[in-house]
């Protein structure tokens, strides 16, 4: 799967598992943080979004702080979901 | 008390002061592929035998009788001879029995048995079972606020006795384990790995346990009455919500130090003689920080000089009988002078800087003690007990109770109190379900993004009732103050919670494992869950809880508000009922209706309703418009006959109407002896069926009164085994 069709993927997931009702998963940033300020995403958006990715993607968010960096934008999430199936 | 060290308050308290743990493998369901694998089981539970399936026992049921016959034994109180209370907090029910159904179900969805035997073990069966049991009681409450259920039983049951309702009150909680919960937490990454250890910077999470806890309360001038020895007193107490996150503190602490503060107040003690906390120390990376910092807040330089210890380390966290299993621990610090451990701490965080009790129990003076409980959705608990004797006595002033607004949410729409009067002898409106433009077009989309349906239809109807009672306000600055008022709080009934959603959990447990399991849905699984986010999505933080009473859950949640109205626990309290369409709940009626000779129940549809408890003053000097007074309430458990005899007469029966929830047939030789006989009656026909029309013909009995058609309403209420009447007048 192209870099671009995956970060789709992955917004609209957000936006789905979320339940981000009326925000358009195009407008998400590649590169702004999900959490925080960024996406105004908590801790447990997190968790939530760790196990839809391992559902859809069959790849696995580390526990706890090893999390952190993955979570750090979409670009950041495609890419450890494409290096995981990569070498799966 | 039963807990996983022992049966019986002293086999637990006899290991808990050694520092025993009791955590072990979980044996009760398989926990193939959880993060955790540990829990407190409680040992030799045993079910008693039932006849009827309907009135099956569950393991949280059976863990309450032993734990009630305890506390009525010690106290040697004659539960049939005198008005005696009952009151249960509970989280999870008969969850681990519906789980095997569930199970069933699952392989084969028609399973009829099954299917009927859903109806067993609703929230509100443990009270059931205890009333067969043990009763009958004069009254009886369900309530569930997550994790302080069981520190809300005692305050309910205080507030009874301040009331004059009742001569003495059974209270307390009991949780079993089940799958649902041991699941859930784990998927919140909440469940430590190791046996849970609070306070210590090596902690990692709770751990789950299960067990009971009941006391008898009674006011200290009965007990001497009858020559008992009180034990300790219960002096003071302060609930409310933070309204902030569904399962994430308040981080600074702030609503449960204001609580501390304003229980400690509320006891009229000196704090020189609070001697020991017993905290909530659940061993979450957040919650022990947050706690001691409350604590600081709370008690200033004090809280260096104050012992404090979790028994979860112990017995694990006992979800909705935490709270009443934690306050008997307490107790029993005061009664023999010594103080219960926080085991497993060896190395204590320096974020949760205070005077720790490591390993094992130690003798100390202790006249009173602290016992703090917080629950999903913010709702938190502060108890105060002391030795007897040692706090003045409480003031048993009692408030009149006002009405200032009310709403209604059905599938004919949305409605204040005087269009829900429009829905007593109408025709059913024949949908099912709430029109959308009642329901998103109200709702800020982002911010109510966790809710789910259940939580979305009271967050519309207790912010339309609360507009209400805003726009009867004197000034449109009196109408804001009074929506900025934070010390509101919220009740609302439900029969049966979220049925449908705890079937989907539990059915991608069995089809996907416990990896997959969704943390977001879990909190909304806890029966008090929609009840939380109204509270957060409308900034509610007075009194936060939810109330259960099969087809009388929106009267139980009324008169639950109002009692605590009455004797000045909140100013104000906006009661209801939500009831979402159920497709299981369906199912399970079509499999019962199934059988022969019963008449097919009239159409089900999802509704909500909220009234706006005040106290006169309160409303008063807001300016607020005082739509009605309650004159009123009597409940009773079984038949009900004779019931009414209690009832005042209407002062004019021609201005006087009778509103039923629903038609039932029973009602004519109920109301035959007393004066309301000659009223016209009115049926809340317009709602179609559910367990909340009780909570819609008040709301609608309130807007006959705002209209001014008739001067006096007597609202009943009547489901199996129990009832409730409530007389509204004009201000």
């Amino acid at each position: 799967m192209d870099s671009a069709k995956l970060k789709s993927e992955i917004k609209s997931l957000i936006v789905t598992e979320l339940n981000l009702a009326g925000k358009d998963p195009a407008s998400i940033d590649d590169d702004a943080p999900l959490f925080g300020d960024g996406l105004g995403l908590d801790s447990l958006d997190a968790l939530q979004l760790a196990i839809s990715i391992e559902e859809k993607f069959g790849v696995r968010i580390p526990d706890g702080d090893a999390a952190r960096p993955i979570f750090g934008s979409v670009s950041a999430l495609a890419a450890h979901v494409a290096a995981a199936r990569a070498t799966a | 008390m039963i807990t996983s060290l022992g049966q019986g308050r002293e086999a637990t308290w006899q290991r808990l002061v050694r520092g025993d743990r009791a955590i072990g493998p979980v044996g009760l369901f398989d926990v193939q592929g959880q993060r955790s694998r540990i829990a407190g089981e409680a040992r030799g539970v045993t079910l008693p035998e039932s006849g009827d399936a309907q009135a099956a026992w569950s393991r949280t049921s059976a863990m309450a009788l032993a734990a009630a016959r305890e506390a009525i034994s010690m106290a040697r109180l004659d539960v049939r001879g005198r008005r005696v209370g009952l009151v249960v907090g509970a989280t999870t029910g008969g969850m681990f029995e519906t789980e095997a159904l569930l199970a069933e179900l699952h392989v084969k969805p028609s399973a009829r048995d099954a299917l009927v035997a859903m109806l067993s073990h609703p929230l509100t069966s443990t009270g059931d079972r205890l009333e067969e049991s043990l009763g009958p009681f004069a009254r009886v409450r369900t309530l569930c606020s997550a994790c302080s259920s069981g520190a809300n039983a005692l305050v309910v049951a205080a507030s009874w006795l301040l009331a004059g309702e009742v001569d003495a009150v059974v209270a307390g909680g009991s949780d079993g384990l089940c799958r649902l919960t041991f699941t859930g937490f784990n998927a919140l990454g909440a469940i430590d790995p190791e046996p849970c250890r609070p306070f210590d910077r090596r902690r990692h999470g709770l751990t789950l346990g299960e067990g009971a806890g009941f006391v008898v309360l009674e006011r200290s001038s009965a007990a001497k009455g009858r020559s008992a020895a009180p034990i300790v007193e219960l002096a003071g107490w302060a609930l409310g919500a933070e309204a902030h996150h569904i399962t994430n503190p308040e981080s600074d602490g702030a609503v449960v130090a204001a609580l501390i503060g304003r229980a400690v107040a509320r006891s009229k003690i000196e704090l020189a003689d609070v001697g020991y906390v017993n905290a909530h120390g659940t061993g979450t990376l957040l919650n022990d920080p947050v706690e001691a910092r409350a604590l600081t807040r709370a008690l200033g330089a004090r809280i260096g000089e104050i012992p404090v210890s979790s028994s979860k380390a112990q017995i694990g966290h006992t979800l909705g009988a935490a709270g009443a299993i934690e306050a008997v621990i307490t107790a029993m610090a005061i009664e023999r002078q010594m103080l219960p451990p926080t085991a497993g701490l060896d190395e204590p965080d320096p974020a949760c800087a205070l005077l720790h009790v490591p390993h094992r129990g130690r003798p100390a003076k202790v006249r009173a003690a602290i016992s703090n409980s917080f629950g999903f959705g913010g709702m938190d608990t502060v108890l105060v007990l002391t030795e007897p004797e040692l706090a003045p006595p409480m003031s048993d002033a009692r408030c009149v109770v006002v009405i200032t607004g009310a709403a209604a949410l059905t599938p004919s729409g949305l409605v204040d109190a005087r269009g829900a009067a429009g829905l007593l002898d109408a025709p059913s409106h024949g949908g099912t379900v709430v029109d959308a433009a009642d329901l998103e077009g109200r709702l800020d989309g982002p911010r109510a993004r966790r809710l789910d349906r259940p939580a979305r239809l009271g967050a519309v109807v207790v912010d339309h009732a609360l507009t209400d009672a805003g726009a009867n306000a004197g000034t449109a600055d009196a109408a804001r103050a009074h929506r900025a008022n934070e010390n509101i709080g919220v009740v609302i009934g439900s029969a049966f919670g979220s049925v449908d959603a705890s079937a989907a959990f539990m059915h991608r447990l069995f089809e996907k494992g416990p990896r997959l399991a969704s943390p977001a849905e879990f909190p909304n699984l806890v029966p008090s869950s929609p009840v939380g986010h109204v509270s957060i999505y409308l900034g509610l933080r007075g009194p936060v809880f939810s109330t259960a009473d099969l087809a009388t859950s929106g009267e139980s949640a009324f008169v639950a508000a109002a009692e605590l109205v009455a004797v000045g626990e909140a100013d104000c309290i906006v009661a209801g009922s939500v009831e979402e369409k159920s497709g299981i709940v369906e199912r399970i009626l079509a499999a019962l209706f199934a059988r022969p000779r019963t008449t097919a129940p009239s159409a089900r549809a999802e509704g909500a309703a909220a009234i706006v408890v005040e106290s006169r003053d309160a409303a008063e000097a807001r300016g607020a418009a005082i739509v009605a007074r309650l004159e009123q309430t009597v409940e009773w458990r079984g038949a009900g006959e004779g019931a009414l005899a209690a009832l005042r007469a209407p002062h004019d029966p021609s201005r006087a109407l009778v509103v039923l929830a629903r038609a039932n047939g029973g009602v004519d030789a109920m109301l035959a002896p007393t004066p309301w006989s000659k009223c016209p009656r009115a049926t809340c026909d317009g709602a179609g069926e559910h367990e909340g029309l009780g909570a819609i013909a008040i709301a609608a009995a309130v807007g006959r009164l705002a209209l001014g058609e008739v001067r006096e309403v007597l609202v009943i209420g009547l489901a199996r085994g129990r009832g409730y009447a409530i007389v509204l007048a004009a201000p």
